[in-house]
């Protein structure tokens, strides 16, 4: 059997394994997710809140942004409280107060320390006893319980009411003023986010962890890491460090193959650029426009953290509220990335095959159509959502989904998935020659192809759930769609287009790129599809969960470790022949998507990613540092290096600025690193100090959060983002000069005779 | 953030400071036929001190409440920034001769004195509203 069927052979038998164990978590996260009480009643029979009122609270919360507004178990958005944590700790003190007073006649903070651990001795077993009844389907707490609750409540319907006397707070949180506009929405609010802390502290039927395995930490309550955390953490380490020798080890016995001969002149430039092809530009004109408005967006969601709601005067919450920029901002990465790689899909495949199938061009133009429809439509019933005018029968649908990154309404949904689809099919019809010819590259293709099916498919994970799924089913699903993609499919996509484009410009063997690409995917799946259980030990999944998600996710970094060959690979071919100046551009972006895969990806994300760390840290400003300098670090660097490269054949003949590149390049490093260390590596190292010390609930306080020191660190963003916003506007100059007053070669410089004449 | 209002400003001045100073060393050297007054290192120079120039204004503005568009003096201020900006492109790079490089070099400095004598008093008018 030759090494490529062997690969293949491996992959199938890996993704059948890896997908056939994730599946059957999501199983046992079904069987034992927390429940959600029909009523939930205090010992004299008063009903507290029902299913009804918990079902409700959370349609609201969606409405308003979700995730996109503080966040629920650990999972959202940074200026907002984790509202989870916050509950329980309010709920904690004001339980406390209320005994307190009862015995003593003073508040539980003026007593003294020996008196207050008697109370709090006292409050521990009655919070964190289960007394849901399934029988019943009731949960029965004590009438004490009801008045704290109750208080907690008050305090909630304030905060997202107009209620001016928690106005500086709501600025703290940047949230603006009637951030729900009902009274009886802001209501049945507090059911659904007591019923995450419920969940929170309340113990698993029969073990001695809650649903969401003592997350977060409060000792107050009784939340400490159980040991397990401990034990996963360290197995985790030392899975990586096995890995790391086993790739090491693998590189080392690799021999060393003979030198290609590489070609004269550039292969591609005799390539025919077919009308479907050339109608890819427009993608990549609303590439440049979706990322210098998601920029735009970024500084605004960054200044809601000084200003809570206003820019510098300007009363900007009442027409674009925080929960909306953010929703936005994060979105367009996604979007403009997407759309990179779309046009990029578009344009390679009939240079790929030489063959431009029937209609292909009107299906680029409908395909691109359609995308600017879902956009326009999908951010209009944001806004209308957070704005409080869609109603809560027409959110879901048309509105907020409040999932962070599948944020659409569920039409809105469909309709990209329906684009997805859409540009599977543009794209296969045009490679299907070229599949079909066989020969040496029909693996390598094939593979490319498969890539781009499963990002295209695997977004259909998100239209798994419905409006009322269990919360801890919704975050299964909805990391199947955020972690597959950027962990497994967006990974292979990456690798094995950098590798095809170097086998079509001779650089590399067909062969040993093909062996290569089989090989990297098999690593990176091999950690990839299981490290999806990262982000699930605290959201009500049983502690299987953990085990598994540990030893996996630390087997993602594996291959990240070696990345520098990689990129000393990249870098050399960029100067391997004379005319492989044309594309020093898009090659020196895929080396800096190896070095941000290497520090983004593999430093900042294993930082995050242990379960004892995640435990302290999950929500913290290292989330938003792993997730800049991973999605933008890895895969924004990738969309414009591919970007560039389409532009190098669509535009053949152009003078490059290679000013305004070398402008856009620098800029947008050192601007990204400049936000990663000056602001949130900083931030979250001073969050994560207080987690530990005090409590993951002060970490996302307001009390810690507007301290002056953590205000002079977000304020520390502009040098970086300044320089960063200059390399898109040098990037974006860049495409427009391609099109509006181009320079064009003089004949001599022709790619093909500037080999000659070198030669 | 108002605990940090004195060393802002004095980060802010100094930027402002050393702006000025680099410009008039830059703009008078190229008048003396100097090669070196674009040289990378003193370009980079140029945009790190402004970049902090700016960091500390809008701190600055955000902890007074104090905003361009909504004060008179603040707007004057930003509107000229943006003259000395063009004043100061022309005086370095943009000018075609000599004469026209002076014109610029002295004309930015004389927006830059002003831009200061309205920070100093807080007037729109600046140096004028003392008279």
């Amino acid at each position: 059997m030759s090494a490529n069927k062997k690969l293949w052979g491996g992959l199938a038998l890996l993704l059948l394994a890896s997908f056939t164990v994730l599946l059957w978590v999501g199983g046992e996260i079904h069987r034992v997710m927390p429940p959600i009480p029909a009523a939930v009643v205090t010992n004299e029979g008063a009903t507290v809140y029902t299913r009804a009122d918990i079902e409700k609270g959370r349609q609201v919360w969606q409405s308003i942004g979700g995730q996109q507004l503080g966040s629920i178990w650990g999972h959202g958005s940074y200026v907002a409280p984790d509202w989870t944590a916050d509950w329980l700790h309010r709920e904690a003190l004001a339980w406390l107060d209320i005994e307190a007073r009862r015995a003593t006649s003073k508040d539980y903070a003026q007593l003294a320390p020996d008196v207050q651990a008697g109370f709090v001795a006292r409050l521990q077993p009655q919070i964190r006893e289960n007394t849901y009844n399934p029988e019943t389907d009731t949960v029965v707490i004590p009438t004490d319980r009801a008045a704290a609750i109750k208080q907690v409540a008050e305090h909630y319907t304030s905060l997202f009411g107009n209620d001016p006397k928690l106005l500086e707070l709501r600025k703290a949180y940047a949230m603006k003023n009637d951030t729900v506009l009902d009274a009886d929405h802001r209501h049945v609010l507090t059911a659904f986010i007591w019923w995450t802390s419920w969940s929170a502290v309340t113990v698993r039927p029969g073990q001695d962890v809650t649903y969401t395995n003592n997350w977060p930490h409060d000792e107050l309550v009784g939340n400490q890491p159980p040991g397990q955390l401990l034990l996963w953490t360290v197995f985790s380490v030392l899975f990586l460090i096995a890995g790391i020798a086993l790739l090491g080890w693998h590189h080392a016995r690799h021999r060393e193959e003979e030198p290609v001969t590489f070609p004269a002149t550039d292969p591609l430039a005799s390539i025919a650029v077919t009308p479907s092809m050339r109608a890819t530009a427009k993608y990549f004109w609303l590439v440049i426009a979706l990322f210098l408005t998601q920029i735009l967006l970024g500084a605004i969601t960054a200044h809601y953290q000084v200003e809570g709601q206003e820019a510098y005067g300007f009363a900007l919450s009442n027409y674009l509220p925080y929960s909306l920029s953010r929703t936005w901002h994060t979105q367009l990465a996604v979007l403009w990335i997407a759309t990179a790689w779309l046009g990029m899909g578009l344009y390679i495949g009939p240079a790929i095959s030489g063959h431009e199938p029937k209609y292909q061009r009107f299906g680029v133009n409908f395909l691109f159509a359609c995308l600017l429809i879902i956009v326009v439509g999908a951010f209009t019933g944001q806004w209308l959502a957070v704005m409080q005018k869609l109603g809560l029968a027409k959110n879901f649908w048309f509105g907020h989904q409040g999932w962070e990154y599948v944020d659409l309404g569920r039409f809105w949904q469909i309709f990209l998935f329906v684009g997805l689809c859409l540009w599977l099919t543009l794209v296969g019809r045009a490679l299907l020659p070229a599949i079909r010819k066989g020969g040496e590259s029909k693996s390598i293709i094939v593979l490319l192809f498969l890539s781009t099916v499963c990002i295209g498919l695997f977004y259909a994970a998100g239209l798994m759930w419905g409006e009322h799924t269990h919360l801890s089913m919704v975050e299964y699903w909805r990391w199947w769609v955020v972690h597959l993609w950027v962990e497994g499919f967006f990974e292979v996509f990456a690798t094995a287009v950098i590798a095809f484009l170097f086998t079509r410009l001779g650089l590399l063997r067909v062969s040993t790129a093909t062996v290569a690409v089989l090989f990297a995917t098999i690593v990176f799946l091999s950690g990839g599809v299981l490290g999806t259980l990262h982000h699930l030990y605290f959201t009500g999944t049983p502690t299987a969960v953990i085990a598994l998600g540990a030893s996996f996710s630390a087997l993602e970094v594996v291959p990240l470790a070696f990345v520098g060959f990689e990129a000393y690979q990249t870098f050399k071919l960029g100067s391997a022949t004379p005319w492989m100046q044309r594309y020093r551009w898009p090659i020196l972006f895929f080396t800096a998507v190896a070095f941000w895969n290497v520090v983004g990806a593999g430093l900042f994300g294993f930082l995050i990613n242990p379960p004892l760390p995640l435990y302290y840290m999950q929500g913290l400003n290292l989330t938003p540092l792993h997730g800049h300098t991973a999605l933008f670090g890895v895969y924004g660097f990738l969309g414009i290096g591919l970007m560039l490269f389409c532009l190098r054949g669509l535009k053949p003949n152009l003078v490059w600025n290679e000013k305004l590149l070398r402008t856009a390049f620098w800029s947008l490093n050192i601007g990204l690193a400049g936000m990663a260390l000056f602001t949130l590596l900083p931030i979250g190292v001073i969050q994560l100090s207080a987690a530990i010390e005090h409590g993951y609930w002060y970490a996302r306080s307001a009390d810690l959060m507007q301290q002056p020191i953590i205000q002079l660190l977000v304020w520390m963003r502009v040098p970086g983002d300044t320089l960063f916003s200059v390399g898109a506007l040098s990037l974006a100059l860049f495409v427009v000069r391609l099109w509006i007053a181009p320079k064009r070669e003089r004949a001599p410089e022709l790619a093909g005779d500037v080999a000659k004449s070198r030669a | 953030m108002a605990e940090f209002y004195l060393q802002i400003k004095w980060v802010h001045v100094a930027a402002v400071i050393a702006s000025g100073v680099l410009f008039f060393l830059r703009g008078g050297a190229q008048l003396l036929g100097a090669r070196w007054t674009m040289a990378a290192p003193l370009r980079y120079l140029s945009y790190t001190v402004d970049t902090v120039l700016l960091t500390a204004a809008l701190m600055l503005a955000t902890i007074l409440h104090q905003m361009p568009f909504a004060n008179g003096w603040l707007t004057a201020k930003v509107l000229l920034l943006v003259v000395y900006i063009v004043l100061g492109s022309f005086a370095l790079k943009r000018a075609k001769n000599r004469r026209q490089q002076a014109f610029c070099w002295i004309g930015a400095l004389l927006v830059y004195g002003f831009i200061v004598s309205i920070a100093r008093t807080h007037n729109p008018l600046g140096l004028f509203a003392m008279l």
